[in-house]
């Protein structure tokens, strides 16, 4: 466990969550809702390019710089991951 | 050993802003912003007035080097992304070339490594000259480490216009900006001195397919990393010993990753130039070669890196170091 990752707000934690499944259900326009546990790349089939794009959203819609930079792909299986990620890597904008 | 004797550059004075090529481009507002943001591509040089002969000849110009030893250029490589840029029968690398008093020497153009072709002209130009010299009778060159006042030069040109859309942007990657370069190089000169080379040609990674783009997503920062440790290898030094890394102008965040890939610090690769003058094709080594010569970022004897990919048609990673 990373010292980002203890330090995390969960209740932040649980907007980033909730934007980013919000974001991804309009993005991948799926017939299902997108959930934590979906993994990103194998269900998701998201691409790196589609992946800056939820970026964007998440720093407009939270108000917040995340260090997109420091995003390690292969740590990051799921959506719980990415948020976890971004929960623990962001500052207010 | 080849080196580079001299380079000059040429960025048009004009600049673009991203934003306003969106109607061209076909670009949305959140591909810009994603270009802005994220790549940090702001602006790009473009200059409708120049033609591709114009570039050319306004980056030799710039090369005081080449004046009073244009008999001893033997090769004149056309380093370039794009295999077709002008119709049948122009030939700006010829016109060039009768204009700068080297219509002698043997002209060529290498393509098939797209933005990596830069690379390959200062290794090429280098085998050329050195296989020349150790030919020739009682020939060997200075020597390494010697200055050959009189042994034959091999002249590189790089640059390019942005004429088509796809030959303006790489999409969701990069932006390419006008510009061009020329490098004076030489098979046993001092300055800088190619100490390693390292290149991996993937011809799988065909953009005209399609087909692997999600691998080559993947594969892109690790197969650019295992290039440069080869060519670290191969020069028997480690990353801690490069002063500055040259990268090629792809993005920002590919860079920013590459850095967090390979633990090196991010100030100590060059990337001034992304926002302002966006992906000059081949020459983006050489423009950001000359930007670290004019921070005064490399002092005598420091090693550094340039590194580039060339996507398209197949992809090449390629990584090479120096000795100021």
């Amino acid at each position: 466990m990373t010292a980002q990752e203890t330090d995390l707000d969960p209740e932040f934690r649980e907007r980033v969550v909730g934007t980013m499944t919000t974001v991804l259900d309009r993005l991948l326009d799926r017939p299902e809702p997108v959930t934590e546990d979906m993994r990103l790349m194998e269900e998701l089939g998201l691409s790196s390019t589609l992946g800056l794009e939820l970026m964007l959203e998440l720093e407009d819609q939270l108000e917040i710089l995340i260090d997109v930079e420091l995003m390690d792909q292969d740590q990051m299986r799921t959506v719980g991951d990415l948020a976890t990620f971004v929960a623990g890597h962001s500052r207010p904008a | 050993m080849t080196a580079m004797e001299a380079v000059s550059v040429y960025l048009p004075p004009t600049r673009t802003p991203v934003e306003s090529l969106a109607g061209s481009l076909g670009l949305t507002d959140m591909q810009v912003r994603l270009f802005k943001r994220f790549h940090g591509l702001s602006e790009v040089g473009r200059d409708p007035d120049a033609s591709l002969y114009d570039l050319l000849m306004m980056a030799a110009a710039g090369l005081d080097a080449l004046r009073g030893r244009q008999h001893r250029v033997r090769y004149v490589l056309y380093a370039r992304a794009m295999p077709v840029v002008v119709p049948y029968p122009v030939n700006p690398l010829h016109e060039v070339c009768q204009a700068l008093g080297l219509g002698h020497a043997l002209a060529f153009t290498l393509t098939h490594q797209s933005c990596a072709s830069g690379l390959l002209a200062i290794d090429l130009a280098g085998r050329l000259l050195a296989a020349d010299e150790a030919g020739r009778p009682g020939g060997a060159g200075g020597g390494d480490g010697q200055d050959c006042a009189d042994g034959p030069l091999a002249l590189i040109l790089s640059g390019e216009k942005a004429f088509t859309r796809e030959a303006q942007m790489f999409a969701d990657t990069t932006i390419f900006g006008e510009g061009a370069a020329a490098c004076l190089v030489s098979a046993f000169g001092t300055r800088d001195r190619l100490l390693a080379y390292a290149s991996s040609v993937r011809g799988e990674f065909d953009s005209a397919t399609g087909a692997n783009d999600a691998r080559l997503q993947r594969e892109y920062r690790p197969s650019l990393a295992e290039v440069m440790r080869q060519a670290l290898d191969e020069a028997g030094l480690t990353l801690d010993d490069i002063s500055v890394v040259l990268p090629h102008n792809v993005n920002l965040v590919t860079w920013q990753r590459m850095c967090t890939l390979l633990a090196f610090p991010r100030d100590r690769v060059l990337l001034d130039n992304i926002p302002t003058s966006g992906h000059v094709f081949c020459a983006d080594m050489f423009v950001n070669y000359q930007t670290a010569c004019e921070r005064g970022l490399l002092r005598r004897g420091d090693p550094y890196l340039a590194a580039a990919v060339g996507a398209g048609g197949g992809a090449t990673f390629s990584a090479m170091v120096f000795e100021h």
